[in-house]
Parts: structure tokens; sequence; C-alpha cells
């Protein structure tokens, strides 16, 4: 139930859409591929589902390659993020479709349909069609339809890109949750990397076609390898040559030697976070990230000169 | 004065070109036909040579519209979801019988079929093509090739293919993708395109008149029938048949009427 992705390489036309990318999802796990548009990262999970042919390279799942397999034979489930229903179809037959193709007795789809609508909690729309559904309740639609066949994977392609903010949060809860009472290996593909950090146990970063770093949401954030991953995961401000998260630049009131000048420009209070603006002497402009008490104690006002450290910095060559 | 213009204008320029044109001259055949009751319009249409000429006509679209509606759907497939060389052309091609004159098609089947052409030697093994059903069936064929193309295509492109790859990830095989998730997205354009073909080849006149050779009783079709009892100054005749080609028409009008707003609402 792993899969195991080794120098996959696809290009469109002169676009190259992946270089070289070896990726290796552990059975159980829930990785997710995090990385801007144009990076790649839809394109890998369409080749791990078979929906792209590689230019080169070989997809092994669950120890048997299957780079020459036609989508259908897989043991994949895909999820659109456009939800793809069927819509001459009501949620029900939506639902079943893998089943009824593979030719099952009909009382075990029927036993088999409900069971997956009430974990999908769409047991009440069985009889609509996905034009009467919700965007959120159409993708968890999409969802039981993929676990019905029941998958060694699950594909999801910016599964919630397409939802409002609260929908969101709430299917990414819910899709941690299922994946813990489920156990199915699982990839999605998101370019929110808040979403990845919260979701997934498992992130590849990709830019530009290729990985530029796995490792989990903690490992990411603490120990990025290269600027990109450190500016894509987590906020960064620049200081000369060197990357500080804002949460580790000091602010002092009195002038020490390893502190740079700086005038605060503007004090932006978020609630518990405060976001200080500052200009360098220099004339660079850094932020800083404060809590709201560490803000009243140091008593900062627009215009006030301060000194500012970097309490941990990177450099990445 | 200038309101009323404005409100009524565009309205009176669309119905009085419609009448015009259109209902006047089709209203004034129905009147001819049934000026002396229908009676004399009921013997025109009863005489053997006219029962046959609609037979015949029946005959080649029954078999012309399922031929076209399969090609039709296979080549929107072919144009929308394939990547090929010569896909342009292809493209291109399906839309010439619409720009191509139906004279020319029966020309160049002519051409082909007679005697010194490509394929003249059917004639040596007792294949006759000229002058009977078969040349007549391929020039409707061809005359009403692109209507079912040109429905689906743009319906195939507007839904786009991820129902298809959902299909098949979830395992169904081409097939099943055709008959369970493509056609059904595609019916009414389908059966649009089915209804405009049919139209087509009901009507065609210049290609089969032709190859057709004309033999009455033998092979002439309906349209060709009312050219020929208007030539032999049998009015009554030809309007009784036009009258009947008429019904059919605007039978099909109102079966695109009634498809059309179902198909936009379920996009």
């Amino acid at each position: 139930m792993s899969i195991v992705a080794t120098g996959i390489s696809k290009r469109f036309g002169d676009f190259v859409a992946l270089d070289n990318v070896s990726l290796e999802v552990p059975t159980g796990s829930l990785t997710a591929l995090l990385g801007p548009s144009g990076s790649g990262k839809s394109t890998l999970l369409r080749v791990i589902a078979g929906l792209e042919t590689p230019d080169e390279g070989e997809i092994v799942i669950s120890g048997e390659d299957a780079t020459a397999l036609a989508p259908q034979k897989r043991g994949v489930g895909f999820v659109f993020q456009h939800y793809a229903a069927f819509k001459h179809m009501t949620v029900r037959n939506n639902v079943a479709f893998g089943l009824t193709i593979r030719k099952r007795p009909k009382a075990e789809i029927r036993a088999r349909v409900d069971q997956l609508l009430e974990l999908v909690q769409l047991q009440q729309f069985g009889h609509r069609y996905p034009a009467q559904l919700s965007g959120g309740q159409r993708q968890r639609m999409a969802l039981a339809r993929a676990l019905a066949v029941e998958p060694e994977v699950l594909l999801l392609d910016e599964p919630f890109g397409a939802l409002d903010a609260r929908v969101r949060a709430e299917l990414r809860d819910w899709l941690r949750r299922l994946h813990e009472e489920v156990h199915v290996t699982t990839v999605f593909v998101t370019h929110d990397q808040e979403e990845a950090m919260e979701v997934a146990d498992q992130i590849a970063v990709m830019n530009h076609g290729v990985i530029e770093q796995v490792g989990g949401p903690r490992d990411l954030y603490e120990d990025p390898q290269s600027e990109f991953v450190m500016s894509f995961i987590g906020p960064t401000t620049r200081v000369g040559e060197t990357w500080v998260r804002p949460h580790d630049l000091e602010i002092l009131l009195s002038p020490s030697e390893d502190a740079a000048e700086a005038m605060i420009e503007r004090v932006v209070h978020l609630g518990f976070e405060v976001r200080v603006e500052l200009v360098r002497a220099d004339r660079e402009k850094v932020w800083a990230q404060l809590t709201r008490d560490q803000c009243e104690e140091l008593e900062l006002v627009d215009g006030q000169i301060v000194y500012v450290r970097a309490a941990q910095e990177r450099v990445f060559a | 004065m200038t309101r009323l213009l404005r409100r009524f204008g565009l309205r009176a320029v669309a119905f009085g070109y419609l009448a015009t044109i259109l209902v006047g001259p089709l209203a004034l055949v129905f009147y001819r036909t049934f000026e002396d009751g229908i009676g004399p319009a009921w013997d025109a249409l009863s005489t053997p040579e006219t029962v046959n000429a609609f037979k015949l006509t029946l005959i080649i679209t029954a078999i012309a519209v399922p031929l076209n509606t399969i090609f039709g759907i296979a080549c929107a497939l072919a144009i929308v979801r394939r990547r090929f060389r010569g896909k342009g052309i292809v493209n291109a091609f399906v839309d010439l019988p619409l720009a191509l004159s139906p004279v020319v098609v029966g020309l160049s089947l002519f051409l082909l079929y007679g005697r010194d052409g490509w394929f003249g030697w059917l004639g040596d093994h007792g294949v006759q093509v000229l002058f009977s059903l078969p040349a007549m069936v391929i020039a409707t064929i061809f005359v009403s090739l692109p209507f079912v193309a040109r429905e689906v295509i743009p319906t195939l492109r507007e839904i786009g293919d991820e129902q298809e790859q959902a299909a098949r990830t979830l395992g169904a095989n081409g097939s099943q993708t055709f008959w369970r998730i493509t056609l059904p997205a595609i019916r009414w354009a389908v059966i649009y395109g089915v209804i405009l073909t049919t139209a087509r080849c009901l009507g065609e006149y210049g290609a089969v008149a032709v190859v057709s050779g004309r033999l009455q009783g033998e092979t002439e079709t309906a349209t060709l029938r009312v050219e020929e009892r208007y030539e032999s100054f049998d009015l009554a005749g030809a309007y009784a048949i036009s009258i009947v080609l008429a019904f059919i028409a605007v039978l099909v009008l109102v079966a695109m009427t009634v498809i059309r707003p179902k198909e936009e609402a379920t996009q």
C-alpha cells in the first residue's frame, strides 16, 4: 500500500512539469504535496493515478510496478478539485458507481453505499442529484465514491480548493479524522501550507518540477533546507543576507552590539499577535511578530527608534 | 411614437421577414392543397409512385441517420478527446458538406461510380451503385454528415474529461466509461443532432437528383417527386406531397423546441 515514485520526468511541450522526481509514501501515511501553482504537484499525483503517463521513471504501488497499468487497474481512489460528479446520476448511484462496474450483488452495494453515506454524513441526500448539493457536500460525495471500491491508496487533487474558508477548515478536520478511521494511504495536493501542516504527517515541498524537501511539518518549519522551503512554510523576513522567522526577531529598546538600529513604521494589532513593521538604518524593511503582552511591555509606538536582533537566523547558499 | 418603434420595431422586422419568406408561402401551399377539399390531395398522395417515393425517402433516412450518428459521435470524440496529426484537417472536413453545394457532391459521386470512374468496375460485377439506392444513400450521408458532430463537439468540450477520468479511476474501462458517463452527458446534443440530420435527409434534393436517375416509382424520393409532379403540371399532386414534407418539418421543429430548453436547464 506504499507508493514509490522513482525518477519521474514529465514534459508538456517545452514546459518541464516534473524533473527527475523521486518520492516515497509509506503505507498508511497522510502525505501532502505542497507547492505553488505550476510546481508539478498535481502532475505528480496524476502520474501516480495513471491519468498521465510519465516520460521517464517508474511508479510502484504496494510493491507492484504500476508504471504501465491503466488507471482502472491501479486500485487508487481519486478525488478531483472540481468534484467530477456524475451529473446525470443520483448521489447513491455516484457512490455506487465503482461497485456497479465490478458487478457486485445489489444487496451488498446497497449496504456499502448506506455505510459510506453515513460516513460522509449524506444519508438523507442519497436521492438528490449533484446539482442539488453544496460544494462541500459534493466533495464529500466524491470522497465516498472514491472510498467505495476500497482503494489501496487515496489521491486527492486540491480537494478543498474550490470551497470557502469555513467549509474548507471543516473538511480538513474531517479528512484527518477519516484517515485515522480508515487508515488508507493518502496523498493530497495543496498550495496552502497551513492546510498541509494541519492535515499531513509527511509533506513534500515542490517547486519548478522538483521536490525541494520531504519531512514532517515540524522538520520543515524548524529545519528548512532551502530558501524556498523556509519562505514557503511559515512567515519569513529578510535581514541582509539572512532569513529570519519574524517571531525570532527581538526588539530591544537600548543599543546592543549585535543589534541593528531601526525605526518603527507601523504597529499592527491582530488580536493575540502584534505585527511590528520596521525600517532599518540601511533602509531595509523587516517585520517582527510579537505577542500582545510583549508589545505592551515594550510600549512600542509608531516612529520610535529601536534595536533589532535575530535570535535565530539562517543563510542559504 | 419613437418609443413604440423602439419597443416593437425589431419584433416587427423579425416577424415581417419570417412571414414574407416562410409562413406566407407555406400557408399558400397549404391553401392550394386543400382548396377542393381533402379528396384530391389524398388521391395524389395514394398513387403508387408517390407512396414509393415516400418509402424510398424513409429507407434512405433510416440508413443514413444511424450511420451519421455513430460517425458523428466517434468523430466528435476523436476531435475533442484525442491528440493526433491532421486533427485540424479532419475538423475542417467535417464542415465541408455545409459549404459544398449538394449538386457538386452528386456530380463527384457520378464521376467516382460512373463507367470510367475509380469504382466503375463495381458495375461489371453486377453491383449497381449509380441510379439506384446505394448512390442515393451515399449522397444523403454526405450532405447530412456534419450535424451530429457539430452538436456534440461543443458539449464534449464543455463537460470536460474529469468525469471520464473519475470513471476510469473507479474501475471503468473505455466502453463502460462511454456508455455510462460520456453518452448520458452528451445525450441531448446527440438527440438534437439526430433531429437535424433526419430533417436534412428527408429534405435532400440536389445530390440525390444527380445520382438517382429519377426513375419514376423506382429511384424517385419525395422531394424529387414534388418536382416531377410540378413539371408534369400536376400542381395538386406537388402541393400534397409538399404538405406532407412541411408537416414533417413542423414535427421536427416542435421536437427541437421541446428539447432545447431541457438541454439548457441541465447545464
